[in-house]
């Protein structure tokens, strides 16, 4: 790289221009890998946490997390299935509610089996069961809007009333917070009467027969066609780990917007690194037509021209990939979705770093063009 | 013979644009022996020095550098014969921007695919100091006059030790004293450095450094003078 390392040099201006632009991509694709992550991880974060490997939903060519009915005699079928390890029926249910203080919630009611593997760590208080009502909420909930342990959350329509007993990491859905229920009391909450059982009462044993989805541990050796066979017979649709994220509301169109944004950043650097070799050549036509008749080969020529692009690369992504850092930190610190995750950032630096290197040699390929005859003043 | 020139005709153009740019030509041109080839502009002395350089391949006839025929080798030949055995010194404007004066030598070394070494840059320095550009070696082209910048460009042409330098026009661009004063620099680092040199120009104020001048019309090549001490060198066809 004799004359690349002096040409950048010889035109700082232009080259630190150039690598400013670069340098701008690589902050938003940073920024952008951090949000898309933090997006996701505010989006699924109760799925993400689960120690499960499936989730079966009521029968349904898309099935959702709001719309799903499993009955006792179907979780019952799964459970007696070869290669089930755990299944845990679970209830999902969106709700608003109050607190003590009348403040206003939107919340995701899940029921779960006190002691079962989806119930979450508490960071403060007591785990389920201790208390019929007791919850736990996502911290969430205690640091968005004003929560305490020991509060009373009173849901609306049903009048369902929780007391909170624990509180544990943020886990959402739909970027709704959760708060965990034994079971017992989302079934009571979602399928019983308005305010509970009347006095001296008990809720019929039926709205006990419900949950709305399946969490499973299956082994290793059973094969989609197997779950499909199951499916079919039991009357459900088993998601594996991909397609039950992909099933909270909002989720793929979220994902989806963030790639193609990325998709673009991506073209954007390959045209713009481009275009900036492209006329940086044909500037040099004349300088490289005097080099090659001096007896500097193709070869020659196009390796130092791409280290070149890949030196202003280099220097570009490194002050975006730092500012993005910087500014996701002090994003995430500000309480927004925010997520650094070392392996996808390295990508979405290595793919930029490819596409402008691709863009650079798309253009760069023209020195193999240049008739040294320029160099005496003759036309090519 | 050093180069060796033998019925080269060169054709440029398609169809009814087509030119004869060189109609058969030869000459022959000896180690430390520097020839200039007169003629105006269109009259062919660029394609003559463009065929003889490797950097157009003829249509007809043969050209021989150190005896070999340079018409047969393939482009990745004829760059490494370039690299390797012809010196080139181009108009005034023809240095690598970027590079200082000192790099413009060392860039023939590096491409021949090594780092320039100590003894590398003591050559350069020596050529540089030859041509009186020594205390100039890190300015770039941009930061040196015309005249300077030619000589820069013939301690280049120096650099790799060719056996055969091809010069264009090289006081096209200069004053006379000054033109004159690179003529004279090129005749005496053409003997001492046993090259033989081919020079084009349409400047026949320079013929007094030749030692032999040939004069080129409408692609032919004609005269000959040896004795080139005299102010108006005559020029004879050679088909006379």
């Amino acid at each position: 790289m004799f004359i690349a390392l002096r040409d950048l040099a010889f035109a700082k201006g232009r080259f630190a221009l150039m690598a400013l632009v670069i340098a701008l991509i690589a902050f938003l694709m940073t920024f952008l890998t951090g949000l898309a992550a933090g997006l996701i991880k505010n989006n699924i974060s109760g799925l993400m946490e689960l120690d499960v490997t499936h989730m079966s939903f009521e029968m349904d060519d898309k099935p959702t997390y709001r719309n799903t009915m499993i009955e006792r005699e179907q979780w019952e079928e799964w459970a007696a299935q070869p290669g089930v390890k755990t299944l845990e029926p679970m209830g999902h249910t969106v709700f608003t509610a109050r607190t003590q203080r009348d403040d206003p919630l939107e919340l995701v009611l899940w029921g779960l089996t006190p002691g079962s593997l989806i119930e979450p760590e508490v960071l403060d208080g007591t785990q389920l069961g201790a208390v019929s009502n007791g919850v736990i909420v996502s911290r969430l909930l205690v640091e968005r809007d004003g929560v305490q342990m020991g509060d009373t959350i009173t849901l609306d329509r049903v009048l369902t009333e929780l007391v909170v007993v624990g509180i544990a990491e943020e886990r959402n859905i739909g970027h709704i917070p959760i708060i965990y229920a034994p079971l017992a009391k989302w079934q009571e909450a979602t399928y019983g009467p308005p305010g509970g059982p009347p006095p001296g009462e008990q809720l019929p044993d039926v709205v006990f027969d419900f949950v709305s989805i399946l969490a499973l541990q299956l082994e290793d050796k059973v094969t989609p066609e197997q779950i499909a066979a199951i499916d079919d017979e039991i009357g459900t649709s088993t998601l594996d780990r991909g397609a039950f994220y992909a099933a909270s509301t909002g989720y793929i169109e979220e994902v989806r917007t963030v790639q193609i944004i990325q998709i673009f950043l991506f073209v954007i650097s390959a045209v713009v690194i481009g275009a900036f070799f492209s006329i940086w050549t044909i500037q040099r036509t004349k300088e490289i037509g005097l080099v090659k008749a001096l007896g500097a080969s193709n070869g020659y020529l196009l390796r130092d021209a791409l280290g070149q692009a890949l030196i202003l690369m280099a220097i570009g992504v490194f002050l975006g990939l730092s500012l993005g850092l910087w500014s996701g930190q002090a994003f995430m610190e500000s309480g927004r979705p925010f997520m650094f995750e070392s392996d996808k950032i390295m990508q979405a630096m290595t793919l930029l770093v490819t596409a402008g290197l691709l863009g650079g040699a798309l253009s760069i390929r023209r020195i193999t063009g240049v008739d040294p005859i320029i160099a005496l003043g003759q036309e090519q | 013979m050093t180069l060796k020139a033998e019925n080269v005709s060169l054709l440029l153009g398609d169809g009814d644009e087509q030119i004869k740019a060189l109609d058969d030509v030869s000459v022959e041109i000896a180690a430390s022996e520097l020839v200039v080839v007169l003629g105006p502009s269109g009259a062919g002395k660029s394609s003559l020095l463009a065929v003889c350089g490797g950097l157009r391949t003829p249509t007809s006839g043969k050209v021989w550098i150190d005896n070999t025929d340079i018409t047969s080798l393939t482009p990745a030949a004829l760059t490494q014969l370039r690299r390797r055995h012809i010196g080139f010194v181009f108009q005034q404007s023809n240095l690598v921007p970027s590079l200082s004066a000192m790099d413009q030598l060392l860039l023939l070394v590096h491409m021949q695919g090594r780092k320039p070494r100590a003894e590398d840059r003591s050559r350069a320095l020596g050529l540089l100091e030859e041509v009186g550009m020594a205390e100039k070696k890190d300015r770039r082209g941009n930061q040196l006059s015309g005249g300077e910048r030619q000589r820069v460009g013939i301690a280049r042409a120096f650099m790799t030790s060719p056996s055969l330098l091809l010069v264009d026009e090289p006081t096209s661009m200069l004053d006379t004293q000054r033109g004159h004063a690179i003529v004279e620099l090129l005749r005496r680092a053409c003997h001492e450095h046993k090259v033989a040199t081919m020079m084009v120009t349409h400047d026949r104020g320079v013929l007094d450094v030749a030692d032999r001048v040939l004069e080129i019309r409408d692609g032919r090549l004609g005269g000959v003078i040896t004795d080139a001490t005299v102010e108006m060198p005559r020029i004879v066809d050679a088909a006379h």
